[in-house]
This record gives structure tokens, C-alpha cells and sequence, in this order.
């Protein structure tokens, strides 16, 4: 089965694979520094031009590109906190009690994850005005951590069920409380679970685009999704300048997952393969 | 927390499972979930009730305080309208494709990138990149790949010789669908692969060697072993992929904006549109309840399939 020629054909299917999942990321960097006159030679460019590298200082005096991606950060950082807050005491109740709306309360998990944002966010728009929440990039948190509260619950609870109970149980004869023992015994555990699960939330905040879109009104407060939008389908930004901002918004990003991505893909996928 | 529970109810009532101490009653399991119940039913159920509401009224975007009832008016328009039906049928196809490739694709990296060899966990690792890629940043920058005059694509196409000349990819109603699924997939697939390397981890390495010792070629050898093993998470897998691909929206949106004249527009972006564009509210919530109820549909004949298989495997 292990012929040279089998392994170097497989060594080679993964090469066009790497390359194919890394092409476009390689080639916003590119375009991001291509001098404007090879942008639309007959030739492209096919490699990054160093020199051009006062394109990215252009984009910061230019656009609002740094502002963006702090109120995109800001957004990301919120929902993550707040997505984890509010998921551990659940994910701990779904793990370890039994009670009555359980099986409701999972499959109201779940079904969150049907609801389009674009459909709620007309009601959602009013009920911000009425909470003042409109505009701001707290109310943005709240919108999006709604999304990924559930997702999360989901995750820690697969991790929690990991967990054995003689270790609670232990604590539980030294008179702590449950929620000592959900805080001091439990989530240090699940730690690398929490970890990932950070992440993913820190993602849907970063990426998100409907909500930032619609609930956001003011300029100064726009995300680094809204700000790149803004500039597909208009011709008078020159691409170049379109591609470092897609670069400053991306390349962070998927910086941040390659140095996480080993906990991600251990966390994620111990709570989705179980079943 | 109160002491109400009597330590008869607590041993028969609703939180056995820790013996010991009585310090908490049965109310403790509701105690837990009462902030996330609270936070979901203002940010998820309230608005989806009201969405409810609205797909049986007539209101516009612009006098929503003049909403009135129009009973099955919205449903029925959109029942009655052939345009609808082919935004049904967009989502149909943008769907089916995108569960099929990117489960395919996920499952060809995934078997690639399973057995040792040197610099795996590179790869594994990098396989994943265009899932961390925010939706809006690849949209962009396919649009840009793709454009008619500039984009590499087209460059790439001449290079080889192709007969097909400078596709304006996205402006073309016969291309612009397969151009925005091309990218969803590549978006989507790294996570199937992610998730059916873990599933791999679960083949049992003796049935994978006793049909190789049977001198199986390589597609018995994964009829036998692998995909019995692998089966119900691809199951799993398609019931993701379809319902994130009936909601997906930053991504089709930012390329095609459901364009050029309608091709590209699925649920969800008619939803936006007739929302925001023809400022209909109520047309535009029937819209998003019919996208919900494909969903639903969807979900309940995963729990059925998969429980059939399961009664079928124990019968077995």
C-alpha cells in the first residue's frame, strides 16, 4: 500500500490542497501591495511588492480602518465574555441536574442556530430604541452574544459530562456550595474546553455583519465588517487600498486561531463527534 | 438559597444525583439556567414571536406603527408569486451543493490528512485557515478574484487556453450561483474536515487491516471500515451545513447582493431585501417563518434518520 508512488501522489494532493486553502489569503496580501499601475496590467503581479508598503499607511491617514478594527475588537472581546458568563452555570445544569424543560431547554439551543440574524433583527431594532442600546457597541454585544451563548452552553456541556462526579462529591462532604464547586472545581477542569469555546465566540463577534450593519448607526462606532462592505461595488477606493483593509481585518484573525487552533479543534470536537 | 426541601423530596425529587448535604432545594437547576432563559427569551424568542406576528400584518419599514392585520395575505403573495418560487429553488440548489461539497471536499482532506507522515500538524493547521477568515474579507476578496477585466481567475483561465474568455463571473446570472458556492465551500469545508479527522480517530485499525490482508482495494477498505464508523457524523455534518447555509447571508450579500437579476438571492437574502430595499416587514417575516420551518422540517428528519439507523444498527 506505502509505494513511493502512492506517497508522493498523496504528498502532492495535499500541496494543491495547502495551496488552494491559501491562495486567496496570499493573494490579498499581494493586491494589498501591488503599485496601482499593475493592478490592472496584463501580467499580474504575483508576488508582494515591499515598496508599496506606504499603501498601508495611506489606508490608516485615508480611512477609518483603525477605528474600525478597535470597535471590531471591542465587539469580539465583549461577546466573549459575556457568551462565557452566561454559560457555564447552564452548561453545568444540563451536564449534572435533572429537571423539569431540559430536553425544551436543549432544543431551544439548538434551534437558535436556525434563526437567521436578518430575520430578528427588525424587532431587535426596537426593542434597542426602546432599551437605548441602539447605536452602541454594548447593545452589539448583546445581540451577537445570543447567538453564540447557546453554541457554547453546548460545548462546556459536553466537556462538564467529562468530568467525574467523585471529584464534586468530595468537595461537596467539605461543605462547598454548588456554585463553589461549578467556579473552583469544575472549570478549572473544563479550562481547555473554556478556552475554545472563547475563541469561537471571540470569531462570531470579529466576523459578525447583519447586526453591525443595521443596529450600528453612527461612523465612529462601525466594525472592521461593515467598514470593508462599505467599499465592494464602490469604484472610487482603489483596490489595493480595499485589500489592506481586508488584510488588517484578516490577517490578525487567522494569526490569533493558527496559535490557538490545536485547544479550538480539541475543544470543538470533543463536543460534537460524542454522538 | 433556601432550605425549603425536606430530605425526603430531595432523595426522590429532582437533584439525586449528589447525595450529602441539603443545603440546596430543587429550585437550584432553575436558579442556573434563569439568566441565560431570561437573556434568550429578550434577545431570540421575543423577536422571533414578534417576526411571528409580523408575516401576518401589513407594515412598512418606514410607518411601522401603522401595521395592520392581513390574515394569510403575505403567505399567500408569496405562494402566488414566481419569484418567490425561484428563490425557493436558489435555496434549494445553493444548499444541496454546499452540503455535498463541502462534506466531499472535507472528507477528501480529512482522509489525506489522517495517516503520519512529516509535517502534518502543519498542514492539519493550515487546511483550517479559510475558516478563520472572516465571511465579509473572503467575499471581498473572491469579488476581486473573480472580476471580468483584473481578476487572477480569468487570468489563469487564459494562461490555460480555455475557450471561455473573460467571464464577467458575478454579473452573469448563469455563473454568478456556482461563483458564490465555489467560495462558500472553500469557507466551509476546512470545518467538515475538522470534524471528520476527529471522526477518523474512531476506526478501528484491525477491521482496517483484516480487509486489507482480504487484498480489498482502497474503496472496500473504506466501505468496510471507515464509513460505518464516520457515518453518523457526516449525518451530523449535513444537518450543520444545511441549516448554516439557509441562513448564510454576510457572504452571499457582500459578492452578488442575491444578484445579477435575482440568481444569487436565497431566503434569507430575499428576506433582507424585501425588509430593507422594499421596506415590506410583513412580507419579509413570512419570508424568514417559511426559511424557519424548511429548518425545522430539515432538523426533525435528521433526528428521524438518525434514529432509524440507530434502531436498524441495534437490531443488527
Amino acid at each position: 500500500m506505502k509505494t513511493p508512488a502512492s506517497h508522493a501522489l498523496r504528498m502532492a494532493l495535499i500541496m494543491v490542497l495547502l495551496s488552494a486553502a491559501l491562495f486567496p489569503i496570499y493573494w490579498m496580501v499581494v493586491t494589498s501591495l501591488t503599485s496601482s499601475a499593475n493592478l490592472f496590467a496584463d501580467r499580474p503581479q504575483m508576488v508582494p511588492d515591499p515598496a508599496q508598503a506606504f499603501n498601508y499607511a495611506e489606508t490608516f491617514a485615508k480611512t477609518g480602518v483603525l477605528l474600525w478594527l478597535k470597535n471590531s475588537a471591542i465587539v469580539a472581546i465583549g461577546t466573549m465574555v459575556l457568551s462565557i458568563l452566561l454559560a457555564i452555570l447552564p452548561a453545568y445544569a444540563l451536564s449534572r441536574f435533572r429537571f423539569h424543560g431540559k430536553g425544551v431547554l436543549g432544543f431551544v439551543l439548538f434551534a437558535t442556530q436556525m434563526l437567521p440574524e436578518a430575520m430578528l433583527v427588525v424587532p431587535l431594532y426596537a426593542i434597542f430604541a426602546k432599551l437605548l442600546l441602539l447605536d452602541t457597541l454594548g447593545g452589539l454585544i448583546l445581540a451577537n452574544a445570543a447567538f453564540t451563548v447557546p453554541v457554547i452552553t453546548w460545548i462546556l456541556k459536553g466537556a462538564i459530562d467529562g468530568v467525574p462526579l467523585e471529584i464534586e462529591e468530595a468537595a461537596r462532604i467539605d461543605g462547598c456550595s454548588r456554585l463553589d464547586i461549578v467556579l473552583g472545581i469544575v472549570l478549572p477542569i473544563v479550562a481547555p474546553t473554556l478556552a475554545a469555546a472563547s475563541v469561537i465566540a471571540f470569531f462570531h463577534g470579529w466576523n459578525e455583519y447583519v447586526f453591525a450593519q443595521t443596529l450600528i448607526l453612527s461612523q465612529e462606532l462601525r466594525t472592521a465588517s461593515v467598514g470593508l462592505a462599505s467599499f465592494v461595488g464602490e469604484l472610487s477606493t482603489p483596490i489595493h487600498t480595499v485589500m489592506a483593509i481586508g488584510v488588517m481585518y484578516t490577517l490578525p484573525a487567522v494569526a490569533f486561531y493558527l496559535m490557538v487552533q490545536r485547544y479550538v479543534v480539541a475543544g470543538m470536537t470533543a463536543g460534537s463527534v460524542k454522538g | 438559597m433556601s432550605n425549603t426541601a425536606s430530605p425526603a423530596t430531595a432523595t426522590a425529587g429532582r437533584v439525586p444525583r449528589l447525595g450529602g448535604r441539603d443545603r440546596e432545594s430543587r429550585w437550584t437547576p432553575y436558579l442556573f439556567i434563569a439568566p441565560v432563559a431570561l437573556y434568550l427569551a429578550v434577545f431570540q424568542g421575543y423577536p422571533l414571536i414578534s417576526e411571528f406576528i409580523l408575516s401576518f400584518q401589513q407594515s412598512s419599514l418606514l410607518a411601522p406603527q401603522d401595521a395592520r392585520f392581513v390574515g394569510l395575505r403575505n403567505y399567500h403573495d408569496l405562494a402566488s408569486s414566481s419569484d418567490f418560487a425561484s428563490v425557493l429553488w436558489t435555496t434549494l440548489i445553493y444548499t444541496i451543493a454546499c452540503v455535498v461539497f463541502a462534506i466531499s471536499l472535507g472528507l477528501g482532506a480529512a482522509l489525506l490528512l489522517d495517516r503520519p507522515f512529516r509535517g502534518r500538524g502543519l498542514a492539519r493547521a493550515l487546511v483550517t485557515v479559510p475558516w478563520a477568515a472572516p465571511p465579509v474579507a473572503v467575499a471581498t476578496i473572491f469579488a476581486w478574484m473573480l472580476n471580468a477585466q483584473y481578476g487572477i481567475f480569468n487570468h489563469v483561465l487564459k494562461l490555460m487556453d480555455l475557450e471561455i474568455g473573460y467571464e464577467s463571473w458575478l454579473d452573469n446570472p448563469k455563473l454568478a450561483l456556482p461563483a458564490v458556492l465555489f467560495t462558500t465551500v472553500w469557507q466551509i469545508f476546512p470545518f467538515s474536515s475538522v470534524v471528520l479527522l476527529a471522526a477518523l480517530q474512531g476506526v478501528s485499525e484491525e477491521v482496517r487491516e483484516a480487509a486489507q490482508m482480504d487484498g480489498a482495494d482502497r474503496f472496500s477498505i473504506f466501505k468496510v471500515a471507515v464509513w460505518p464508523t464516520i457515518q453518523p457524523t457526516v449525518a451530523l455534518l449535513a444537518l450543520f451545513v444545511t441549516i448554516w447555509s439557509l441562513r448564510r447571508f454576510d457572504l452571499i450579500w457582500v459578492m452578488t447582493q442575491g444578484g445579477p437579476i435575482g440568481a444569487t438571492k436565497t431566503l434569507v437574502i430575499e428576506l433582507y431585501t424585501r425588509g430593507f430595499v422594499a421596506r415590506e416587514l410583513g412580507e419579509a417575516a413570512a419570508v424568514g417563518m417559511i426559511g424557519l420551518t424548511i429548518a425545522l422540517v430539515v432538523t426533525f428528519v435528521y433526528f428521524w434518520y438518525t434514529q432509524r439507523t440507530e434502531r436498524a444498527q441495534g437490531r443488527r
